[in-house]
């Protein structure tokens, strides 16, 4: 330790040029495929993410296409069938709880004031099995392959008996893809927060969206196992005849559901709270003032987070359970109206009188409290058991869950990525075609989604791939696909937006929207070590309160990827910690992984043989190799 | 920003084109053992009749129109699926039990088949019946599903389990499930 550089004393240029050699990635192919920088990795994920967004979509408007009038004929039943499994698998799966992880991934480590996500390596794998895991999902429905139970694939349907074929295998094992994915960014970003905070950023000064993403990580860690068992346990069943879920030899068909739902409903809020969380950030911004009622924000996060597990068979009123059970889980649904009720009036007391600048990110924002507090209301609506008894399967469950779904957390998503937009990319994002988007995807959205909510009244199940011309359902489902179009249109409009505006939009400087938190402290994009220097946070708010001059901490190693771990209440100082180095073998780990996942939808005895490269990945990935950064 | 400039392969084939071509060879190898066809086309379903017979029921040539189709009623999993609920359906376990046969039926899982293992033979078997007690079903099943109960007979008394073939029944068991491989992959198997 006598011979190792600190900064302490360093220009600025030069110690830019020495952090530039330790973090900066290798050029070319090899430096794509071997960072392990989050920011690299945070929008490829969010990138792969929308690409599976606009997949997921074009088979919504396949679908709309097909209901849009009596005895169509554009897909077959069977066909059909794939195509809703594919459009809700891919959406909850493949693009909602990712976009949400990799929005963590890309801005917690900056909000946070810290050079990297913890366990760097563990992220960079993360991604490249969610990535074989979609792969696996749309190629197999490119090969007829694609699975046909349902996103919630319940047995008896999905087992061995009803569901010929790999297809019902091949959703189970993208669960595992991603439940792997979940699970790794989930710990990385737990650690992070807790670990890595900047000096003086004590818990209650950390930002609502890092509190959001904190939640999220725990409720993945708590959730995900629940799934692990369930989908594992399908696949044991199917393939080598286990009995988890045969009555017949003592197995349970409803254990399915529970299991499923102990994972799914929480699964919804695992969506939700990062999208709060985009939601306050954006209001304190525009407001130009901190969210009112900071502490119950907190508590309300920690609140859903908890109850989420609470309330899942809010998901099985008819499957016949006893009336003690359905009154309890009838109570929990509601009490979770609570929580987010109280947010919202936290939000509309930030707004009250604040004068909002409407910028693109706020529109976003308020067509997300008029259309979440509407799904919020169809929720408690269908939380009551006679109501859901009527309603279960009907097309009033697909405009609920579309309500909260895409009100919820797309809207602000796509607010989010309009505010964080100079920060992914440098640039702004185009505003006047935004305020368009922003019209049309609010107006198609609440024209497609709305009349479901009649139809499902009017008796439309759920899941029917046509419907005869006697039945009246075909003038509304008629200008539901009307709708569906203009909502397309929107999502067109942002993505050509997204597009362009990170080719040519107006460069966007460290700060474009005046915002309070330190990810606006560094440059856009940031360079890989994000802070030259590691700030040192004296507020909630450290940008406002700072008045310009952002005090900052000196000390860190400039020879080796180094960072600072902190105390997890007060964000004292404890260590100088080094953050491993850019590497090859989290790729090579992941096409293991994947290899053996695969393998084994055909053969238990890839399990045994799969691991075996597994092992020789994990070994190269762990090898010392003498680099400052082994250094304890 | 800088851009980092993207090399481009002078000559030929680059990844753009490879990817496609890939899915598209994946597709043609991968589509027949998943696809479904619940619906045939009337003339493929009555050419499925024209099974040439050897004089004495033994023996013979599937249609040509069942080559055409890839094989389907022994190699997709469907219509394997869809044989085991006709073997159930039309009560088959009456004799053969859930393959391992009884008194009154012969074993279906023992590799020994007493008119010869093709799948036209098995068709002949159950479309005509045999002396013995096996009846005709003819007049009770269509042509597709006499070769989708003969494809599923033929993948009981297999040797090798195929990756198409059935799981388990959601029923007491009497024995492994049709897609239970003979431990071929086991380590430690002499």
């Amino acid at each position: 330790m006598t011979h190792d550089r600190r900064d302490t004393g360093l220009g600025d240029l030069a110690l830019e040029a020495a952090l530039r050699r330790v973090w900066a990635a290798a050029h070319g192919l090899w430096g794509l495929l071997a960072t392990v920088d989050h920011k690299a990795i945070g929008r490829r994920y969010i990138a792969t993410a929308f690409g599976f967004l606009i997949l997921g979509g074009l088979l919504a408007l396949a679908m709309r296409w097909q209901l849009s009038h009596p005895e169509a004929r554009l897909l077959d039943p069977d066909r059909y069938n794939q195509v809703f499994t594919m459009h809700g698998s891919n959406m909850m799966f493949l693009f909602a709880v990712p976009v949400m992880e990799a929005m963590g991934v890309y801005f917690v480590p900056l909000m946070v004031g810290t050079r990297n996500i913890a366990f760097p390596r563990l992220n960079a794998f993360s991604y490249w099995v969610y990535l074989a895991g979609g792969l696996l999902l749309w190629g197999a429905f490119l090969l007829e392959m694609g699975p046909d139970v349902g996103w919630f694939a319940y047995v008896p349907l999905s087992g061995p008996q009803y569901s010929a074929g790999k297809r019902a295998d091949i959703w189970a094992q993208m669960i595992t893809f991603t439940e792997i994915s979940a699970l790794a960014v989930a710990v990385g970003l737990v650690v992070t927060v807790f670990k890595q905070r900047a000096p003086g950023m004590t818990l209650d000064r950390m930002p609502l969206f890092v509190w959001a993403m904190l939640v999220t990580a725990f409720v993945v860690i708590l959730a995900m196992p629940a799934v692990v068992t369930a989908s594992t346990a399908l696949i044991l069943d199917r393939l080598v005849g286990t009995h988890f879920f045969n009555p017949a030899e003592g197995g349970d068909v409803l254990l399915w559901q529970h299991l499923f739902w102990f994972f799914g409903h929480p699964e919804v809020y695992i969506i939700f709270i990062p999208a709060v969380g985009m939601v306050s950030t954006i209001i304190a911004t525009f407001c130009r003032r901190p969210v009112f009622g900071y502490l119950a924000m907190v508590l309300a996060l920690v609140g859903i987070g908890l109850l989420a597990f609470g309330l899942w068979v809010h998901h099985m009123f008819t499957t016949g359970l006893p009336r003690l059970g359905e009154s309890f889980f009838t109570a929990s649904s509601m009490a979770i109206a609570v929580p987010s009720g109280l947010q919202i009036f936290c939000w509309l007391a930030t707004l009250w009188g604040a004068r909002p600048r409407l910028a693109v990110p706020m529109l976003y924002v308020l067509a997300f409290l008029f259309t979440f507090v509407l799904g919020g209301m169809t929720g408690v609506m269908v939380a009551s058991v006679p109501l859901d008894t009527q309603l279960h399967d009907s097309y009033f469950v697909v405009a609920h869950f579309h309500y909260v779904l895409i009100g919820g957390a797309v809207f602000p998503l796509l607010g989010a990525i309009h505010y964080w937009f100079p920060k992914l990319t440098g640039r702004m994002m185009g505003a006047r075609p935004g305020r368009w988007e922003c019209l049309l995807v609010f107006a198609g959205f609440n024209l497609t989604f709305f009349p479901m909510h009649i139809l499902g009244l009017w008796g439309m199940p759920r899941r029917v791939y046509t419907y005869q011309p006697e039945l009246p359902w075909a003038g509304l489902n008629l200008f539901a696909s009307l709708s569906a179009v203009l909502l397309a249109a929107g999502f067109l409009l942002f993505f050509w937006n997204a597009w362009r505006s990170a080719r040519h939009g107006a460069p966007a400087g460290e700060n474009p929207w005046g915002a309070p938190t330190l990810e606006w402290a560094t440059a856009s994009p940031p360079p890989p070590w994000n802070f030259t220097r590691i700030p040192v946070v004296g507020s909630a708010s450290p940008l406002w309160d700072s008045m310009g001059e952002l005090t900052v901490a000196e000390g860190l190693r400039t020879d080796r990827r180094e960072l600072l771990v902190t105390s997890v209440m007060d964000a004292t100082p404890e260590a100088r910690e080094s953050s491993p180095q850019d590497s090859i073998w989290p790729l090579l780990a992941a096409i293991a992984t994947s290899v053996m996942l695969v393998w084994s939808i055909f053969t238990p005895w890839a399990v045994v043989w799969g691991s075996i490269p597994i092992a020789v990945t994990l070994i190269g990935w762990f090898w010392p190799r003498g680099t400052p950064e082994d250094e304890s | 920003m800088r851009k980092p400039s993207r090399p481009r392969p002078a000559a030929g084939v680059s990844v753009r084109q490879a990817v496609p071509l890939g899915l598209v060879l994946l597709a043609l190898c991968g589509c027949r053992r998943e696809a479904r066809e619940v619906r045939l086309d009337p003339p493929v379903a009555a050419a499925l009749a024209g099974v040439a017979a050897m004089p004495n029921g033994i023996g013979g040539r599937p249609p040509e129109v069942y080559f055409v189709l890839g094989k389907p009623y022994r190699g997709n999993a469907y219509q394997l699926s869809e044989g085991k609920r006709l073997y159930a359906w039309f009560g088959c376990p009456e004799c053969h039990r859930d393959g391992e046969g009884s008194g009154r039926g012969p074993s279906l899982l023992d590799g020994w088949w007493n008119h010869g293992p093709g799948i036209e033979t098995i068709y002949l078997s159950i479309r005509d019946g045999r002396p013995g007690g096996m009846p005709p079903y003819r007049t009770r099943l269509t042509h597709e599903q006499l070769w989708q109960l003969a494809g599923y007979v033929q993948v009981l008394g297999a040797y090798s389990a195929s990756a198409a073939a059935p799981g388990r029944s959601d029923q007491v068991q009497s024995r492994p499930a049709e897609n239970r491989a003979p431990a071929r992959f086991a380590p430690l198997e002499p």
